[in-house]
């Protein structure tokens, strides 16, 4: 016996998401999908990003890991709310963790809210979370070869945050590159080049966000 | 990675649709997948052996039918299709930024055979 079907897989995963973007704009909190591979600087990027911009607006942090608070707790020392998520054993956040997960936060009270996810330059490409905007970042170290090697992720990323620039004169990555082939599997994507080590390139980045919220 | 995570979805889909219509062993499961998902079809089936043991699919099959990435560019009429695993947005004949993107991007269950034995 043949039954049709035609459903979406991630169809699930899709509504929880559409919900969680419901509740966000009624709380009227701005949500950013912040993606990358491990160790390119998410956590650092939050940090100073944080720093510069906690004056003007209130922020909060999702902060999701396979296991562990180090990140949560590096959060916590800034004084804002956060709250860790340990996805055991999972790649990526997906909507339903982030619906538990804001049940934690002052929503009300947030004019931005950070979900770092997973590091990992695959797999949450793929799922929705209920955010605003995809930002991920691609540290230089990594190889100025990536964009052809993990296209999705920079094709549902609407900002390209070039991190460790500072290490430009050290290695053999072309940074034009990278920006090229970004732009041709996105001809929309918002470049940054920054440092989160000298502080270059940080006031253009959180001059934008300051603009993307209001 | 989270072709386990697509997997797991797809496995929930199939026998809700399976108990659902009163049926009590599913056969096979046809799926699309578009070149554009980023989704490995290895892993795919890997996932879906270990993950189906112990449900009404567990002697089933996975049926994957690969979708190519097709557009369209609005200026020039180009067809354009590409096995490549990335979505396009440059006509390669004329240059137009303006493409209609036609398939690359499924992720679906399409058909599935069930029967009555379990």
């Amino acid at each position: 016996m043949k039954l049709k079907v035609t459903t979406k897989i991630l169809d699930a995963n899709d509504r929880i998401a559409e919900e969680n973007k419901k509740m966000f704009k009624e709380a009227g909190v701005y949500v950013i999908n912040l993606m990358s591979s491990p160790g390119a600087g998410k956590t650092t990027l939050l940090e100073k990003t944080i720093s510069a911009i906690k004056d003007k607006v209130k922020v909060g942090v999702i902060e999701g890991d396979i296991t562990g608070t180090n990140d949560a707790e590096r959060i916590d020392k800034l004084g804002v709310p956060v709250i860790q998520i340990n996805t055991e054993g999972a790649c990526h956040l997906d909507a339903n963790m982030i619906a538990e997960a804001a049940k934690e936060l002052p929503l009300k009270d947030l004019d931005l809210l950070f979900i770092e996810n997973v590091g990992n330059l695959v797999c949450p490409a793929e799922f929705k979370v209920g955010e605003d905007v995809k930002v991920m970042i691609l540290s230089l170290t990594e190889g100025d070869d990536k964009p052809l090697k993990y296209p999705l992720m920079f094709q549902e990323s609407s900002v390209l945050i070039i991190n460790k620039i500072d290490l430009k004169d050290f290695l053999d990555v072309d940074v034009e590159k990278i920006k090229k082939d970004a732009k041709f599997l996105n001809p929309n994507i918002k470049i940054f080049e920054v440092s989160c080590k000298t502080g270059k390139g940080l006031d253009e980045w959180t001059n934008f966000l300051l603009t993307s919220i209001s | 990675m989270h072709e386990a995570s697509i997997v797991s979805q797809l496995l929930h889909i199939a026998i809700a649709e399976c108990e659902k219509n009163g049926y009590k062993k599913i056969d096979s499961i046809k799926v699309t997948i578009g070149r554009a998902t980023g989704i490995m079809i290895d892993a795919l089936l890997f996932a879906f052996n270990v993950l189906k043991e112990g449900t009404l699919a567990s002697d089933s099959s996975l049926i994957v039918e690969e979708i190519p990435v097709r557009a369209m560019c609005n200026d020039c009429g180009e067809k354009i299709e590409s096995n490549e695993n990335y979505i396009i947005f440059e006509c390669p004949k004329c240059g137009s930024f303006s493409i209609n993107l036609i398939s690359g991007k499924e992720l679906n269950i399409t058909e599935m055979e069930v029967s009555d034995e379990a």
